[in-house]
């Protein structure tokens, strides 16, 4: 589990870059998923909002496939969109094989950072979620 | 068995039902019949039909007679074959998997695009279907289609419309050719629209001869082009792909199939191979892959997370029974066939139809067909000038022994009295100058 | 275990024919006569070239490498595999079957529309409603189709603001996606620890915004939804249509009735319940059958009677109908062959055929609860119906090995895989439908098979890893052919380059 990143309960994870923040999902979460097949992307330059109870199209980031299932990245942070991993078009296995790294999803601009990291884990706290889940 | 379960007797098992709701009397259904009678039952019941094979019929309008080789149907019989389920075990189901590929690939082959699902239900729901699609990747929500088609597949896509709300707006046509309007096109198209449904051949039996410029306007709209065919023309004429169709749907029966009162049919559904557009695609897809170890190859389910069964609401359509069974048929036909078996079908087909219209034309009152174009194997017959009912016609010629052509008065008024017929290889010259020959009798009689 | 499945290296009918000859194209006399221009003619069509003996061939050995019902058990949870009689498929192929076409006059094809009006009378008894439409092709479009009458019918009584639709979260997939594709927003609503709809969730879900609840009964889990006159209760104080997924019929066809529980909306899998072949995926057959209140909704054109020139046709004066789902009236094909079925069996057979299937279900299931390795999520108190829902969670926590390593190994046994990794509510599910087509004997194997397999899990879990082995072929890369799809012969010659 990396230091330094902010977690959500839907295995998203956070890490801030200056002013961006990157985004990816958890080695829990491709673990539980499988072979990744498929990884859709958002557009760039739209709006998202954080993750809440009542999940809406607006806090959607994307899906992750494997051949059996389909899994909804959902926006850890409310901004925009800069930029997504355009090489995960040819390669999704990435997310399988570097999770934290090169299967990174995309770069937000967030639009409320510090209210809403409040909302979200660090790596303890995961951890001590994750092993609730088992 | 029983005590083993532990129960006393089989109503023990069915406790968990309340007693409220029990049916305490047998079912009123008739008592059971040996193998035997059944089959004496319903042969007579049945006989009441009279099949085409008893009589002269001109019938299609969207389902086909042609003749089926005796092999294509006994290996469509196969057991393994007809009582298998979805191959969701790929390993114990190579035969289907593969056939099914083999479908998708002699398909794809005809209509010039590259993906072709494992089958839909029949032409009229893989329009519906096709019309979603093209919702779902331009975002927009007008649907066009010609005036002139089928009522049954217009109905159809118009259920299918009403869920996400499309609305499906209507292309006039030449009243000299039966082309469609191309200002027309041009026109609606500036109005937000997400497909252009064209036939080919239409719904009266002729050929669009603007295709080319019809895909241009569609595609400089940002719209997708979606063709319907009849896929025995294919043997002769121009693939849909090759002419810029995005989606070609249509009618499979013709390949393999027999009529059966119209069902069950096999929906074709096709479309290029831009993973834009077979992400959105409905139904099963068949795909080549290996064994793990890279060693053999083989055939399995692919791109499944489109499906009901694993993205549930989110599916691209909720279809799950399928028509496979007939596309397997159509595999067979296809393949007995080849290129130029097709081909030949295909010209019968043609050259049939043309025989009947120089034929029925030159009939005093008749005319044949309406609109001046080139014709694939159906036809338009007009008898305003007999002053007899296009019904009238008809049941005079099933007097006679001759299924006449399905009226259009209903849905085309403007079209008078005018009746749709159908010519295939199953039409000998004799059957056609029998055709003649009757109507000149009833309309001359008339007189 | 002594099975093994033919095993031919059977090329693709393409790479038997001789590739890449031109079509030849048609003469000049011939486009002169048909007066079709050049221009609209195709330029080539690169079909395979092969011989009859050839294609039969071909075909008849990729057949033997397909599993069906005839070469054995099919365990298949919430398919209801059962015997397809040979009778039912021959009347089908009569002439006076396969040759009538659907816009032939109706005086030539009485025959046809008496077997369809006479099958609705036989199913509507069966379902307890009031009428049946026969035009559905399958289960989902029957749902679709279901769902159409819903909306129409919530218009009728201007309360178009009745946009949800309930759903368990035990429900096949395609209730979710019918219910969509309407146009309904679909509300899931939990099972309780009986393994039966959440009562209390359900009530907090119903509001004057509910369209209708979907629900199979028995359910997936093979469960009889035993608070059914408390939901059907719930809704329909609430105003809300009862929707009842057919496809688990066959566990308690004459033992009770759906219309009798309370569901406006019944859709028929002919082809599970009614033992129509699959044919590898269809045709099928999904008719629906709805209450008196409902009819004027159903799709046109519906087949009556008329008593005083005893004759029989098609009525498409309904200006409350919803349309239509389909080009002509439905699988004709299949319909013919439930009618024989419904005939061959009567009101008895019918009957007999539920309990033994839930006889069959429950003796696997009694058989299987002491099994170190499987065990009962649910209820194991009361009987399930027709089919019974396994977790082989402890043999996984125990060895590692799935319940797909389980279902693969199966076929080494000769018996097809039951249903596994559905409903998702049971994690490492095996949902197991004997059907009431199977002898002790053969349950006793496929018992003895899954107890087999649990030894083998725990002395040699590389043989299920690796399995199976005995059929046409080893396990396959499902993840490559999604990551790189080949989906035709062109389009893997264009890949190859």
């Amino acid at each position: 589990m990396p230091e330094g990143l902010y977690y959500t309960r839907e295995h998203e994870w956070v890490k801030l870059e200056g002013n961006l923040a990157r985004v990816g999902v958890t080695d829990y979460a491709q673990d539980k998923l499988g072979d990744v097949v498929y990884v859709e992307l958002s557009e760039v330059g739209k709006q998202v909002k954080q993750l809440a109870e009542s999940k809406a199209k607006e806090m959607e980031l994307g899906a992750v496939e494997s051949i059996k299932a389909v899994s909804t990245v959902h926006s850890p942070l409310s901004g925009a969109v800069k930029e997504t991993n355009a090489t995960l078009q040819e390669r999704p296995e990435l997310i399988n094989t570097s999770p934290y790294n090169e299967g990174w999803i995309c770069l937000i601009e967030p639009r409320a950072l510090e209210a809403e990291l409040k909302n979200l884990m660090d790596a303890k706290a995961y951890a001590e979620y994750l092993k609730g889940l088992e | 068995m029983l005590r083993e379960i532990g129960v006393a007797s089989i109503d023990d098992l069915f406790v968990d039902i309340p007693e409220k709701i029990r049916l305490k009397r047998p079912l009123k259904l008739p008592q059971a019949m040996s193998e035997l009678e059944v089959k004496r039952h319903m042969k007579a019941m049945l006989a009441k039909n009279k099949p085409f094979t008893q009589m002269l019929s001109f019938l299609g309008g969207g389902a086909w007679s042609h003749y089926i080789p005796s092999h294509v149907r006994a290996l469509t019989q196969r057991s393994e074959f007809v009582t298998s389920y979805t191959p969701y075990q790929p390993e114990v189901s190579q035969g289907m998997l593969q056939t099914l590929f083999e479908y998708q690939s002699m398909v794809a082959e005809l209509v010039e695009l590259d993906v072709v699902n494992a089958s839909m239900y029949d032409w009229a729901s893989a329009l519906g279907e096709a019309a979603l699609m093209c919702a779902r990747i331009t975002h927009r929500k007008r649907f066009l289609i010609p005036k002139l088609i089928s009522p049954g597949r217009r109905a159809t896509l118009q259920t299918y419309a009403v869920g996400p709300g499309l609305e499906v707006a209507e292309i006039g046509y030449d009243r000299k050719t039966g082309q469609l309007d191309l200002s027309q096109i041009r026109a609606q198209l500036k109005k937000d629209t997400a497909g252009v449904y064209v036939e080919n051949p239409s719904y009266l039996g002729f050929l669009e001869t603007q295709v080319e410029e019809i895909a241009n306007a569609v595609h400089k709209a940002g719209a997708l082009f979606v063709v319907g065919v009849n896929p025995i023309s294919l043997g002769l004429l121009k693939a849909p792909g090759d002419y810029g169709a995005d989606i070609v749907v249509g009618e499979g029966q013709p390949l393999g199939n027999p009529v059966s009162f119209g069902g069950p049919c096999l929906g074709i559904f096709a479309c290029r191979s831009e993973m834009k557009l077979v992400r959105q695609m409905p139904g099963r897809l068949i795909g080549m892959t290996t064994t793990l170890d890279g060693g053999k190859r083989g055939y399995c389910m692919a791109l499944a997370t489109r499906e009901q069964y694993i993205r549930r609401e989110q599916a691209t359509s909720n279809i799950c029974t399928n028509n496979s069974l007939c596309a397997v048929a159509a595999a067979f036909y296809l393949a007995s066939l080849g290129p130029q078996g097709l081909r030949k079908v295909a010209e019968r087909c043609a050259a049939n139809a043309s025989y009947a219209m120089k034929k029925l034309n030159a009939i005093h009152g008749l005319e044949t067909p309406i609109f001046d174009a080139p014709h694939f194997n159906e036809f338009s017959l007009n008898c305003d000038d007999t002053h007899m009912s296009i019904e009238k016609l008809n049941s005079k010629l099933l007097k006679r022994g001759i299924q006449g052509g399905i009226p259009l008065r209903g849905e085309f008024p403007e079209l008078g009295e005018t009746g749709l017929l159908c010519t295939t290889e199953l039409h000998s010259r004799e059957c056609i100058d029998h055709l003649a020959k009757t109507l000149k009798e009833i309309v001359g009689g008339k007189r | 275990m002594n099975y093994q499945q033919a095993r031919w290296a059977e090329p693709l009918i393409f790479e038997l024919s001789k590739l890449g000859r031109a079509w030849p194209p048609p003469s000049e006399k011939l486009l002169k006569s048909v007066n079709i221009p050049k221009k609209l003619l195709r330029r080539r069509l690169e079909l395979p070239e092969v011989s009859e003996p050839q294609v039969v061939r071909h075909y008849t050995r990729l057949s033997q490498m397909n599993w069906g019902v005839d070469s054995g058990f099919y365990p298949l949870g919430s398919c209801t595999m059962k015997y397809n009689p040979k009778i039912c498929e021959e009347l089908a192929g009569l002439e006076t079957v396969a040759c009538i076409h659907p816009h032939q006059s109706e005086d030539t094809v009485q025959g046809a529309l008496e077997l369809m009006y006479k099958l609705e009378k036989y199913l509507a008894e069966i379902a307890g409603v009031s009428r049946v439409t026969l035009h559905p092709s399958a289960g989902a479009h029957g749902e679709f189709l279901g769902m159409h009458i819903i909306r129409a019918y919530h218009r009728f009584k201007e309360e178009g603001q009745r946009t949800e639709v309930i759903v368990p979260d035990s429900a096949h997939g395609t209730n979710f996606a019918s219910a969509a594709m309407a146009g309904f927003n679909v509300v899931v609503v939990p099972s309780d620890v009986r393994g039966r709809v959440d009562l209390d969730a359900l009530k907090n879900a119903v509001s004057d915004r509910t369209a209708a609840l979907m629900l199979t009964n028995p359910n997936t889990l093979g469960l009889f939804e035993d608070q059914i006159l408390e939901i059907t209760d719930i809704f329909h104080s609430a105003g809300g249509i009862l929707y009842h997924d057919g496809a688990n019929l066959n566990g308690i066809m004459g033992k009770t009735r759906p219309g009798d529980m309370g569901f406006d909306i019944v859709h028929y899998n002919l082809h599970k319940t009614f033992s129509t072949p699959h044919g590898g995926g269809g045709p099928g057959s999904g008719p629906i059958g709805v209450t008196r209140e409902l009819e004027r909704f159903l799709p046109v054109p519906v087949v009556e009677y008329d008593q005083k020139h005893n004759r029989y046709y098609l009525d498409y004066d309904r200006p409350d109908s919803i349309g239509k789902i389909n080009g002509f009236y439905g699988n004709f094909g299949v319909l013919v062959k439930a009618y024989a079925y419904i005939l061959l069996m009567g009101a008895d057979g019918l009957t007999e055929a539920a309990e033994t299937a839930t006889l069959n279900a429950n003796y696997i299931m009694r058989k299987l609860l002491g099994v170190k390795g499987y065990e009962l999520k649910f209820d194991s108190e009361r009987p399930c119906k027709h089919e019974v829902a396994f977790s082989a969670e402890p043999l996984k926590r125990e060895t590692g090995v799935t319940v797909r390593d389980i279902a693969k190994r199966l076929l080494d046994y000769g018996v097809h895989a039951p249903t596994y990794y559905f409903p998702p509510i049971v994690p490492e599910v095996l949902m197991i439908e004997p059907t009431e087509t199977e002898p002790k004997e053969e349950l006793d194997h496929f018992v003895d098979a899954l107890k087999a397999i649990v030894e083998e899990a725990r002395s040699r879990p590389e043989k299920l890893r690796t399995a199976p082995h005995a059929t046409a072929i080893g396990r396959l890369d499902e993840v490559k052919a999604s990551r790189e799809p080949v989906l035709s012969w062109r389009m893997h010659r264009r890949l190859k380059g």
